[in-house]
């Protein structure tokens, strides 16, 4: 990206903050979706660890935080490239889109941008309040551990992006790709622990799922939250999750280069 | 030189070929059958700064190929298409920063945004600067009226509307050639009239070559001194309309009403007609003016009253794409 076209992206950053902010309706309706989550989680850890000080090293306020905090994550963490790239490959645009002196996937990484933005001032604020308010406040362990999980959480968005990036390059193959989107967003919620954290798994399996890089979305940066695990077991953890990253990106990059060569030579 | 040069172009795409019935959609998930189409077949032709050129043909001729090669959507199976001497595959993002295209059946307006704030991006993608970018947003305005609608969202206008919207976007960076594939298509009157004033004016004030693909024989007869026709992939006419209609349809009639039933014959026009008091001259164009025949002949007989039949512009395409 050079420093001129910057100015593009930022407006669409910018522009697209501005329209998010102006659908009230389908903030209102997130926010409802978000705290029923939320609320299901914290009753049925409370119900489990009935009785019982800890579970596998960890003691119900700590479940509390971070179903309080996944909830929180999972307004990062939405994504609009798939939808958008369906839109434009029905209406036929991709072809035109990609007349234009500029990266087409940068412009939707740059309005995810902005509607990120937007969703943490309109969902996170309020579902913070209410998640402190009825469940448990979201307090980090330490400073220390909030900075490693900040530094995760940037590196699990970027995971995250990557990956509903290459999945919406899908789309210029299948024709409707809904029931996929679905099936995609319910895949990534069960394996990256959002809901069920990995050390309630087996353990052969909590082993696999180590290696993928779903934990590295939701379990990875709420583990550092809470104080799970040491630094130094942590830096491992982090390694794999920059590979992770870089990974990604490689193969997002090399999809995109494939699709924009397949579109240009089958036409749009 | 040649703003546009395209050298022996050729697109083939290829298809799967599907089988029939319950027999071929299982031999469909084993074997793939690939059927190769020739869309477009070896095309030359050069188009000089400042012309404006229509492209033409029957549906599925390669027209629209041919646009999308040129403006380097579509990469060639083999030849080249240079615009200001580059390769439009090869320099594509500096060729693009000089070509406009609308594709009128498809609009490259944000939905979601004001007409107003699709032009700002298109402002930063293209890096306009600020100051030409309102001259130009100005221009345009007194032609296409485009204040009025600038803070309607793209989705709430009218196809009339949207075309306009799509042309100034195509024209904010003010780029030399302009391609415009099929702009008037389900426009009114007043659509058409608008956007074909506007091509007129940018052609005349900022000299855009402007290469259009059309159904419309009013833009064709409206914009158009050059012509080239297409059918199945080929070049199959490349000149000014009107040299084009005296090869293909190089005669005109002359019916002629008389006061009686005779009637006289002439040298140099074919008498095809005669019932009545009305009589059918054909004459060749070069032979002889209609007002030379019409002089001779009344010197002759009586004339009562003359019309004078040349064939349209539909009949010179209709009979254009059906020769070979």
């Amino acid at each position: 990206m050079n420093r001129a076209r910057g100015s593009a992206y930022f407006y669409v950053y910018k522009t697209r903050i501005l329209k998010s902010l102006a659908y009230r309706f389908d903030v209102y309706g997130n926010i409802v979706m978000q705290c029923i989550t939320m609320f299901a989680s914290a009753f049925f850890w409370k119900a489990l660890y009935a009785g019982q000080e800890t579970v596998q090293g960890v003691n119900v306020e700590d479940m509390l935080v971070y179903t309080v905090m996944s909830s929180l994550m999972s307004v990062v963490f939405m994504t609009g490239i798939e939808r958008r790239v369906m839109q434009s490959v029905k209406k036929g645009t991709v072809a035109t889109d990609m007349l234009k002196p500029i990266n087409l996937f940068s412009i939707y990484f740059f309005e995810d941008l902005g509607n990120m933005t937007a969703l943490i001032v309109q969902n996170m604020i309020p579902i913070f309040i209410i998640g402190s308010l009825c469940i448990a406040v979201p307090k980090p362990v330490s400073m220390e551990a909030f900075l490693l999980f900040f530094i995760s959480l940037i590196m699990a968005f970027f995971i995250n992006w990557f990956l509903a990036a290459c999945f919406s390059m899908w789309t210029f193959t299948a024709i409707n790709m809904d029931p996929m989107l679905q099936v995609k967003k319910h895949l990534i919620r069960l394996l990256s622990g959002s809901i069920i954290p990995m050390w309630f798994f087996p353990d052969w399996l909590s082993n696999i799922l180590n290696l993928l890089p779903f934990v590295y979305i939701y379990q990875l940066p709420l583990d550092i939250y809470i104080g799970k695990y040491e630094t130094a077991e942590l830096l491992p953890r982090l390694g794999i999750q920059f590979i992770w990253t870089v990974v990604l990106f490689g193969v997002f990059q090399f999809l995109q280069s494939r699709v924009t060569k397949k579109v240009m030579v089958q036409g749009g | 030189m040649a703003v546009i040069q395209v050298e022996h172009l050729v697109k083939d795409y290829k298809i799967a070929k599907k089988g029939k019935g319950l027999k071929g959609a299982v031999k469909n998930l084993i074997t793939n059958e690939k059927q190769v189409i020739h869309a477009v077949r070896d095309l030359n032709f050069e188009i000089e700064k400042g012309e404006i050129v229509a492209f033409i043909g029957p549906n599925g001729a390669g027209k629209s190929t041919t646009v999308k090669m040129m403006s380097g959507i579509l990469t060639p199976t083999s030849g080249q298409v240079l615009i200001n001497g580059k390769n439009s595959q090869k320099n594509r993002k500096e060729v693009v920063q000089d070509l406009g295209v609308v594709f009128g059946q498809r609009s490259q307006l944000n939905w979601d945004l004001r007409l107003g704030e699709s032009f700002e991006l298109l402002r930063h993608i293209y890096q306009i600067d600020k100051k030409q970018y309102e001259e130009n947003l100005e221009i345009m305005n007194d032609i296409l009226g485009i204040n009025e609608i600038i803070n309607t969202p793209v989705r709430q206008l009218s196809l009339g509307q949207r075309m306009r919207g799509d042309l100034v976007a195509a024209m904010l960076h003010s780029p030399s050639v302009l391609f415009l594939d099929e702009p008037t298509i389900g426009l009114d009157v007043d659509g058409k009239y608008a956007i074909r004033k506007f091509i007129k004016e940018i052609n005349q004030v900022k000299g855009t070559t402007v290469i259009l693909t059309t159904h419309d024989l009013g833009d064709i007869q409206e914009l158009c001194e050059r012509l080239i026709i297409i059918n199945h992939g080929v070049l199959i006419e490349d000149g000014p309309l009107n040299e084009l209609i005296d090869r293909i349809a190089p005669y005109k009639n002359l019916i002629v009403e008389f006061y009686d039933e005779t009637c006289v014959k002439h040298p140099k026009a074919e008498l095809f007609f005669h019932e009545e008091n009305i009589g059918k001259y054909r004459f060749m164009k070069k032979d002889i003016t209609a007002a030379q025949l019409i002089q001779e002949i009344s010197e002759q007989i009586a004339i009562k009253d003359v019309t004078i039949e040349e064939a349209t512009i539909d009949d010179i395409i209709r009979i254009a794409y059906h020769k070979e």
